[in-house]
């Protein structure tokens, strides 16, 4: 490889984009064919997302070195970012086709066919990267990803924690395998899960989302169960005077809810009160529906105290209000998402 | 039989073929092949024709086209994964390719032709390694004044590294080393190179700037060697501040560079020479500077190394109006109100007001060749460029939220925590 090639890679490694890109290119001006710079240059691209121009450098080296499994492998990645799947596929498999036994051309090929949407072969291709190479956390990173977009989450959670025996800093595998923990409705499994994903990787964004997502689903739990314990209390008696009745059912409410609650936190690491703090403070519905939630509980206390059970009248409006809050922001988010 | 004698032959016939088009050592552009032409089109009426586009990938490939012949090839496959044509052919077409055989060159008559050159005079001479070059090497005439405003970033740095180097006894009585860098952080675009170079400034020494470019090699130590050298550059020109800029490059975490050997070598290596440097006594001071000190691997910020951090956030609204001010010196004003810009320039960097001022100054170049005669800027100029510009830190700030959450047990972003709690919009 060229010094400047090298540099170029150096750069890109550091994730220093346009430095390398410049690099890529004042190097290209003296030797516009040279197949290792262009593919360099792909690379650089397709890091920075900048993917229509990635592919016009992939389409040059795929000219200059044809035979190069490397221009192949970008190529198909580039197309498939720009959501030209059939082309992607056909780039991956010419790549794997031309070196069948290089790890990178079956990753390269089992990306572009994740995306293209072909779970069942990408899980095909996945398995065959593991064994070529084993003892890569990639490798199983990439088998667990598949995996879990297929919905076998046997299969996901095994290879990700074999990728977190292989690289215990391996901040991405946290993170999904936390995801995986909230989709299997642990969510307070799924948070200690997130916390250590971000100590490991402090700059990693999505993880204060994510944790925003599992913060929600708990907010959640607690409303169900606060609409059941609000039924129980509304059919434990009768009255607008204040009752032993009331009060007792209120305290057993209120027990009942510290148990759960400690049942969740129990096993939380030490870092998660700043990670929930900053966590409620970037979304404003959710930090909405903990407050009302927590006015819920302290609305059973007074009950508890003063034993007036038409009091519970209020929980069942707040409930009902937060019911409402929460269709309209994930129908919201969702059309936003979707825009 | 006969069909695999057919195909016998043919897998016989076609490499010398290619053989001849490399020897020629370039592809010539083909001719306009009728023949060719009709087939291709109709392969691309009917791509799923496996026979069709083999033979067309083996005519491509008879006439020298064997990247084309290759794709055409690789699309059968796609199409009939099994067929034994297709994967013959593909073998066929790959063995060509990657064994080009090496051109013809006729070295007597080439020798010929360069006998009556001169050699070139000192040619004899070997070329000395390249010595690092090391950017801007200058010696500073501003000083910690000519900061427009952050009068809580120049306190700061006056208590926690100027005051310490200008009284290095008063410091010692107090216990305090004088060894080890000054590490700046913050968006990009808020002036922290220039902070570095009034601290030279102030300190009276020379500003060696060093980037990732003045380092990187890609022979094996040769990185190393590079660093090594600007460290024992900057120890010959003491008293001398050496500005580390973007150190996360130079020092990421080497967790993330477990691909990278050569990389992390230089982390070690620039470890070794923070530690080999003796305090304000060799006259070498450290400073770096990153965007992303969550990425700057934690050995570098233990004692003796790394160990002062200072946040420099965008400018206050002194700072906005000196820049603002500096940036409209040269171009031509009438009544223009800064401070309702100031007011309007909350959480840009520096880069993005002389932005504002670039921008500003093309709609007034506009209006003034539209108009045919010389109009000054104004403040609803500036305006109208401040609605058009978002700041740059946005995207900073979201991730150093998230940096607080996470990464801050140590207390080490006390500092970004307290300013991210006071703006929340950010």
């Amino acid at each position: 490889m060229s010094t400047a090639a090298q540099r170029v890679e150096y750069l890109r490694e550091l994730g220093r984009f346009d430095d390398a890109e410049r690099e890529a290119r004042t190097a290209l001006a003296a030797e516009p064919q040279d197949a290792t710079l262009l593919v360099a240059l792909a690379a650089v691209l397709l890091g920075a997302g900048r993917h229509a121009e990635g592919l016009a450098a992939a389409d040059a080296a795929t000219a200059a070195a044809p035979q190069d499994e490397r221009v192949h492998r970008l190529r198909g990645l580039l197309l498939s970012y720009m959501g030209r799947h059939h082309e992607a596929v056909q780039a991956g498999y010419t790549a794997v086709s031309l070196a069948p036994e290089e790890p990178y051309a079956a990753t390269g090929y089992a990306r572009v066919l994740q995306r293209a949407g072909r779970l069942t072969d990408a899980m095909t291709v996945a398995h065959r990267l593991v064994a070529l190479a084993p003892n890569s956390a990639a490798s199983h990173f990439l088998l667990a990803d598949v995996a879990s977009d297929l919905g076998d989450r046997r299969t996901a959670r095994a290879s990700y924690a074999e990728v977190l025996r292989l690289d215990p800093q391996h901040a991405a595998a946290r993170h999904d395998l936390a995801v995986l923990d909230a989709r299997s409705h642990r969510p307070a499994r799924a948070l200690a899960g997130l916390v250590d994903a971000g100590t490991m990787d402090p700059s990693m964004p999505q993880v204060l989302q994510t944790v925003t997502a599992v913060l929600w689903q708990l907010s959640w739990r607690l409303r169900m169960w606060l609409a059941v314990a609000t039924v129980i209390a509304v059919f434990s008696g009768s009255g607008t005077e204040p009752s032993w009745s009331a009060r007792i059912t209120a305290a057993a409410i209120l027990l009942a809810s510290a148990a759960l609650a400690w049942l969740t936190v129990r096993d939380l690491p030490a870092g998660t009160r700043p990670v929930v703090r900053a966590a409620l403070r970037t979304d404003g519905p959710l930090r909405f529906t903990w407050i009302a939630t927590g006015v819920c509980l302290a609305v059973y206390a007074v009950v508890a105290v003063t034993g007036l059970r038409v009091l519970v009248v209020i929980v069942w409006l707040a409930l009902a209000l937060l019911g409402w809050l929460t269709l309209g922001v994930r129908i919201v988010r969702s059309a936003r998402r979707r825009g | 039989m006969l069909s695999a004698r057919t195909n016998v032959s043919k897998v016989e016939c076609v490499p010398l073929k290619l053989a001849e088009s490399h020897r020629i050592g370039i592809l010539d552009p083909m001719p306009d092949d009728a023949l060719l032409t009709s087939l291709l089109s109709a392969v691309e009426a009917a791509p799923g024709d496996v026979p069709l586009r083999l033979h067309v990938a083996e005519l491509l490939a008879d006439r020298g086209r064997l990247p084309e012949a290759l794709a055409h090839c690789t699309q059968a496959i796609t199409h009939d994964a099994a067929n034994p044509a297709a994967l013959a052919l593909l073998h066929r077409l790959t063995s060509a390719i990657s064994t080009p055989e090496p051109p013809v060159f006729d070295w007597t008559s080439a020798e010929e032709q360069v006998a009556d050159i001169e050699p070139p005079e000192f040619a004899h001479v070997e070329d000395p390694a390249p010595a690092p070059t090391i950017e801007d090497i200058e010696r500073p005439t501003v000083t910690l004044a000519d900061v427009g405003g952050m009068e809580q970033v120049k306190e700061r740095l006056e208590l926690a590294f100027l005051g310490p180097m200008r009284n290095p006894q008063l410091a010692k009585a107090f216990g305090k080393t004088l060894a080890g860098g000054l590490l700046l952080y913050g968006p990009p675009g808020c002036g922290k190179t220039f902070l570095a170079r009034a601290v030279a400034g102030e300190l009276g020494a020379r500003f060696y700037n060093v980037g990732i470019s003045d380092v990187l090699d890609m022979y094996v130590g040769a990185s190393e060697r590079n660093l090594s050298q600007i460290f024992d550059a900057a120890r010959r020109n003491a008293p001398c501040v050496l500005f580390l800029d973007e150190i996360d490059a130079l020092g990421q975490k080497r967790s993330h560079l477990a691909h990278s050997t050569s990389m992390r070598n230089v982390v070690n290596q620039l470890l070794s020479e923070m530690d080999s440097l003796g305090g304000a006594g060799d006259g070498v001071f450290v400073l770096g500077a990153t965007n992303h000190p969550w990425d700057v691997d934690n050995a570098l910020r233990r004692p003796g190394r790394f160990d002062r951090m200072l946040l420099v956030l965008p400018p206050d609204a002194a700072a906005r109006a000196s820049i603002l001010r500096y940036h409209l010196r040269d171009r031509p004003v009438a009544q223009i109100d800064v401070d309702k810009i100031v007011r309007a320039t909350e959480h840009f960097s520096g880069a993005d007001l002389a932005h504002v001022c670039t921008t500003a100054a093309e709609r007034g170049l506009a209006a003034s060749m539209r108009a045919g005669q010389l109009r000054p800027l104004t403040t609803a100029d500036l305006e109208a460029a401040v609605r058009e510009i978002r700041p740059s830190t946005g995207p900073w700030f979201s991730t150093a939220r998230t940096v607080t959450a996470f990464g801050n047990a140590d207390g080490s972003y006390d500092d970004l925590a307290a300013y991210l709690r006071k703006n929340k919009k950010l």
